[in-house]
């Protein structure tokens, strides 16, 4: 299969171009998706291609985006929603958790909602406290949701293919500090199951469990530890639920440290839910307790520095590493 | 309109019957064994059953938390509405939704307990059938306290500007729980707000299941011929609370006796005598059969197993292929 280095954004597109192409019942709605092709491009070129009954730009009206969303999956169609910024979610909120989460279950299984919530989250484009919030724990404690966080271009395409073809609603949640980076992709059709964590970086000494951007700082900071001798699993969940505990677990069994390492605040979330699981699963193999790295819980702030300061970086996985192979 | 003895009679019976599914449901719900989440319909029986004339089995409903009267104007049986309400398997989600919230796959409903949402998940019904390039329509009722949301916004532009088969009814019975229409709504008619979105917007006599039939049935018709959706206001009143046993202190008894002496179940059975000529024995004859019918439909409900905590959680997601955490 032939493969070409293209960004994040790309990928997405390309995902969704395939997608739409594969299956006339997958339409996309949401905000300036069409005729602006996404503020980033990640739709760039398929109001074109596809025409407006396939690539629905909507009014800023996210209740009605997820409203006719949620509906439209429950009859038949297969929406790829974009909510702009995970942010904006909360005007959604009550669509995707009081009605899309529920039908399944409510219909005694007879009615999916294979409906796919793609949004954006994180810091990095100093887009301040009202649009770069990482928002992921709200859904992972939700019954019946699936969470995707891809953290490059590669899973990216593989995983939106993914959720677009499951029968599940999913909230599929890209960053935009990732936006840019850039992978080897193949060209032609591929996926990647849901709920599969993947190695990142083989190791021994240290598991460090990441997610999307963080994924980026604990391979650099895995890279920097290696400089003097200390070997750094490196393991992308990928899937924030359902999770992959088996491969989680595994590794930790083998190293006996674990850093968990998430850009949301710690308190009531992800991270403790994983640090949970590891420490369940794990007590015997554990030489010293499940640490976590974690965003600070606070508005994020305008300032380039100051927004880079309240989320993890290089240097505190590092320092969180550093502490627990002491 | 001119009606044939025959829809009018099937229009009475359906009327008659939902009454007789509600005073069941509130002595149940003395007994304890249908909750506070059950909202009484009595009164307001002539809008589900006028806003159902026109819709075909494979229409689209989307209804709120007071759907029973919805629900089986519809076509869902009294005897799986009593179940769902009780919380026993037989229902349309058996049991697990009770009397706010279910879906009814079969016959295409779904109502949900959030004031407003309806409106925006109707249009995705409207969207669905578009796409399909089929005649479908989604008929969406809410409540005048609905029209206060942001939701009703929303959910009333969009299916505007993309000519949506989507007829809303809303249904207003002059209270948002306690709250009076004449206080919390800022127009005295809603459907003045209609106009903001660029429908028509009609008040229709929601205590004559004549006029709303007639109303939505044109309301349906120019939904399924793609001339965009519909927005009809039906003028009625609950007899009872906003809950069985609310407190009640806001309005007086002297509003609802008046409102009772509107009554859309005698209004009907007057017509069906002096307009169609039917005497008073057969009338009372199939009264009798509803009766004898509702009874039969809650002792098999009473007798239904509740649903089993296994299968209670089941459900929930699609399993994953191969494994699932």
């Amino acid at each position: 299969m032939s493969e070409r280095i293209i960004t994040y954004v790309e990928a997405i597109r390309e995902a969704l171009d395939q997608e739409l192409q594969r299956d006339q019942t997958v339409y996309l709605i949401g905000e300036d998706i069409g005729t602006w092709g996404n503020l980033y491009g990640c739709s760039k070129g398929l109001l074109e291609k596809y025409g407006k009954d396939r690539v629905k730009d909507a009014p800023i009206s996210e209740a009605a985006i997820a409203g006719c969303a949620v509906a439209s999956a429950a009859s038949g169609l297969r929406p790829v929603l974009e909510i702009m910024y995970i942010d904006f979610i909360s005007i959604a909120m009550d669509q995707i958790v009081n009605h899309g989460a529920r039908w399944h279950q409510l219909s005694n299984g007879k009615i999916n909602v294979p409906m796919v919530v793609r949004t954006q989250g994180g810091v990095g484009l100093r887009n301040s406290s009202q649009h770069s919030q990482s928002l992921e724990n709200w859904f992972v404690n939700v019954a019946g949701l699936m969470v995707v966080m891809p953290s490059t271009p590669y899973d990216a395409k593989g995983l939106l293919k993914s959720a677009i073809r499951n029968d599940n609603p999913v909230i599929f949640i890209e960053h935009k500090a990732l936006y840019k980076q850039k992978g080897a992709v193949p060209v032609d059709d591929y996926i990647i199951p849901l709920g599969q964590a993947d190695i990142k970086r083989k190791g021994k000494d240290l598991t460090i469990v990441a997610n999307s951007w963080m994924v980026t700082h604990a391979l650099a900071a895995a890279e920097e530890l290696n400089k003097e001798g200390i070997s750094c699993e490196v393991v992308d969940p990928r899937t924030l639920y359902p999770l992959d505990e088996d491969r989680i677990c595994d590794s930790v069994k083998k190293t006996g440290l674990c850093l968990v390492v998430n850009e949301a605040p710690a308190a009531g979330g992800w991270s403790g839910e994983a640090s949970s699981v590891i420490t369940e699963n794990c007590f015997s193999d554990l030489k010293k307790p499940v640490k976590r790295i974690t965003g600070m819980r606070t508005g994020v702030p305008y300032d380039k520095d100051l927004e880079r300061q309240v989320v993890p970086g290089v240097k505190e996985v590092v320092s969180g590493a550093r502490e627990l192979l002491k | 309109m001119h009606y044939s003895e025959k829809d009018l009679l099937k229009m009475y019976k359906q009327m008659y019957e939902i009454r007789q599914c509600d005073e069941r449901l509130a002595k149940l719900k003395l007994k304890d064994l249908v909750m506070n989440g059950f909202h009484p319909y009595v009164g307001e029986e002539a809008v589900a059953v006028g806003a159902c004339y026109a819709l075909l089995k494979d229409d689209y409903m989307v209804s709120t938390h007071r759907p029973q009267g919805h629900a089986i104007a519809k076509g869902a049986s009294v005897r799986s509405i009593l179940c769902e309400m009780l919380g026993r398997m037989g229902g349309p989600s058996n049991g697990l939704g009770g009397p706010m919230q279910w879906v009814d796959a079969e016959n295409r409903f779904f109502c949900g307990s959030i004031v407003g949402s309806g409106i925006c998940l109707a249009n995705g019904f409207g969207l669905s059938v578009m796409q399909a390039g089929k005649k479908n329509v989604c008929v969406c009722i809410f409540g005048d306290g609905a029209s206060n949301t942001g939701s009703f916004h929303e959910g009333m532009n969009l299916a505007s500007i993309w000519k949506l088969p989507v007829v809303f009814i809303c249904e207003n019975n002059q209270y948002g729980e306690a709250m009076p229409v004449r206080e919390f709504v800022s127009v005295d008619r809603i459907s003045k707000r209609a106009a903001s979105y660029g429908y028509a917007g009609l008040t229709v006599d929601g205590m004559d299941v004549k006029a709303v039939a007639e109303v939505t049935k044109s309301a349906i018709e120019r939904a399924r011929n793609g001339e965009g959706p519909g927005f009809i206001e039906a003028v009625t009143y609950r007899y009872k609370g906003h809950y069985m046993g609310d407190p009640d202190n806001y309005r007086t008894r002297e509003e609802i006796a008046e409102w009772r002496k509107k009554d859309p179940i005698d209004r009907c059975r007057k017509e069906l005598i002096e307009e169609a000529g039917m005497i008073e024995s057969e009338i009372k004859s199939i009264e009798e059969q509803i009766i004898k019918k509702s009874d039969e439909d809650q002792t098999w409900a009473l007798e239904q197993p509740k649903p089993s905590l296994e299968y209670a959680v089941s459900n929930v997601l699609i399993p994953l292929a191969g494994r699932y955490a």
